[in-house]
């Protein structure tokens, strides 16, 4: 059997008598790509939110390198660390400077010296180029560099997986690239990542998997060359038939500003 | 005029004495306040669904009734009870519970106003409830908190007066005695109105100092056009 780094098993959500996650199952292997896609309320953020139990799943196991987070007495604030959360509004500490952002973390939850946070907090800012601006605050950030700063942030944790909730739909198209360019770099160097996003182009050019949800549960899922030429499921053709017929420029062009 | 001045001068003394109790009951009843209306507010908002009955009867009593029937109530009232206190004690309790409901009120606004993708954030990076209180919400709420706070203060300044009920020698108290020893009341209660004008000018001043000091920087950014 191979280890998988994180393990979704029958996993259910509902919110009082609404069901918004149904029996979802999935595995996720080390330095996979996996990229959820889905139309609007078909529950991808909230089965995102409850892999690190930012929402708390109502049935259903999650093993996180075959540690059973989902059981009882589980330190949750000790598995949240471990997976880095990216958020569609940035969510970026208001009162903090770039540096404080990522170094909070690093001081307040790890205990680490100020010191040593600092200079990792750099190297993280230095990942997603942010470096220059670490004395400024988010109020004096475009979109682009808030979301890059949230990328950093998470980093910073030392995550063994990284999630992004639709990281770049807050953002206008010349934005989203500066964004999807450092998620690329990331999914190079071999970071775990679960990505729910509307970027076609992205997930057709980085994923190595890509699941469609339709309510509530996967509808499909495969690698990408399949599920966009192929797909095997009446329902995902239709969905991407709309999302490319729609959208055309967005679904081909924006995530290839960096590619030849 | 000349009449005026040289009635000041005399007064004077006698006044700032006064003046002095008068910024020990607003100091006190804020701080006091303060030490009751944060942890209240923060109950408020992240405190257990069975305690919140309580929290509600204590904000309802101390903003539904007249600060004056309360500290009646506590002065006269609670040594039938076996409950007494000095004067200056009972001012300090009333004033202090009365100012911890207003206080309560202006925080958990404050609380409030800071996003909850603020606290999501926070767990995200595995922080806890509390840390995630401590570290991100309330630094963001205390800012807030600041202009209201502000009216808090200045009425406090005024709310203090009414202590002369129970003989406190606070500001209005000597002015009461002065101006009957005298028969100068035109000229005492004026001079006590400036008394209190400056305080409340004098300390606006310094807490909009402190916001202007600790506002985070484009936060506020505002516009500049017309």
């Amino acid at each position: 059997m191979t280890r998988s780094l994180l393990r979704i098993e029958n996993l259910c959500k509902s919110f009082g008598a609404t069901p918004v996650v149904t029996d979802v199952s999935f595995d996720v292997n080390p330095s996979e790509v996996i990229v959820i896609i889905g139309s609007s309320g078909t529950g991808k953020s909230t089965l995102l939110q409850c892999l690190n139990l930012l929402h708390t799943p109502t049935s259903g196991k999650i093993f996180l390198e075959d540690q059973e987070i989902t059981a009882p007495g589980v330190n949750q604030d000790l598995v949240r660390r471990q997976m880095g959360m990216v958020f569609q509004e940035f969510n970026l500490f208001n009162h903090l400077t770039v540096l404080g952002n990522v170094a909070i973390g690093m001081t307040k939850v790890l205990g680490m010296p100020a010191k040593n946070a600092e200079k990792k907090a750099l190297n993280e800012l230095t990942r997603v180029g942010l470096a220059d601006h670490w004395h400024k605050y988010p109020a004096q950030l475009s979109g682009g560099q808030k979301q890059r700063v949230g990328i950093a942030r998470a980093l910073g944790m030392g995550p063994k997986v990284m999630l992004f909730d639709e990281p770049t739909s807050a953002l206008d198209p010349e934005l989203t690239g500066e964004v999807l360019v450092v998620m690329q770099k990331l999914a190079a160097e071999g970071m775990t990542m679960i990505i729910v996003s509307h970027e076609m182009g992205f997930a057709r050019d980085a994923a190595d998997r890509v699941i469609f949800m339709e309510n509530g549960r996967i509808e499909e899922q495969g690698p990408p060359d399949r599920i966009f030429t192929h797909p095997a499921s009446e329902r995902t053709r239709e969905f991407l038939s709309i999302i490319t017929t729609g959208n055309t420029d967005q679904a081909t062009g924006k995530a290839s500003p960096d590619r030849p | 005029m000349t009449e005026f001045f040289a009635y000041a001068v005399m007064a004077l003394p006698e006044l700032l004495q006064g003046t002095v109790v008068t910024l020990k009951l607003t100091a006190g009843a804020l701080v006091i306040g303060l030490a009751i209306g944060l942890p209240l507010s923060l109950l408020r908002v992240y405190g257990p669904k069975l305690i919140q009955p309580v929290c509600s009867a204590y904000l309802t009593v101390f903003r539904g009734t007249p600060l004056l029937v309360q500290l009646f109530v506590v002065y006269y009232g609670l040594p039938e009870i076996g409950v007494s206190f000095s004067r200056m004690a009972a001012a300090f309790i009333t004033l202090g519970c009365n100012s911890g409901a207003y206080q309560c009120e202006y925080f958990r606004g404050a609380i409030q106003a800071v996003s909850g993708g603020q606290m999501q954030a926070a767990r995200g990076i595995g922080m806890s409830r509390f840390q995630g209180i401590r570290h991100i919400i309330l630094p963001q709420a205390l800012r807030l908190v600041i202009p209201a706070w502000s009216n808090e203060l200045i009425a406090m300044v005024k709310y203090t007066a009414i202590v002369f009920l129970i003989a406190v020698p606070d500001l209005m108290n000597k002015a009461k005695i002065l101006s009957s020893q005298n028969f100068t009341p035109i000229q005492t209660y004026i001079l006590v109105a400036l008394i209190y004008l400056v305080l409340v000018g004098f300390l606006s001043l310094i807490l909009h100092g402190i916001q202007k000091k600790l506002a985070v920087p484009g936060l506020d950014a505002g516009m500049d056009g017309r």
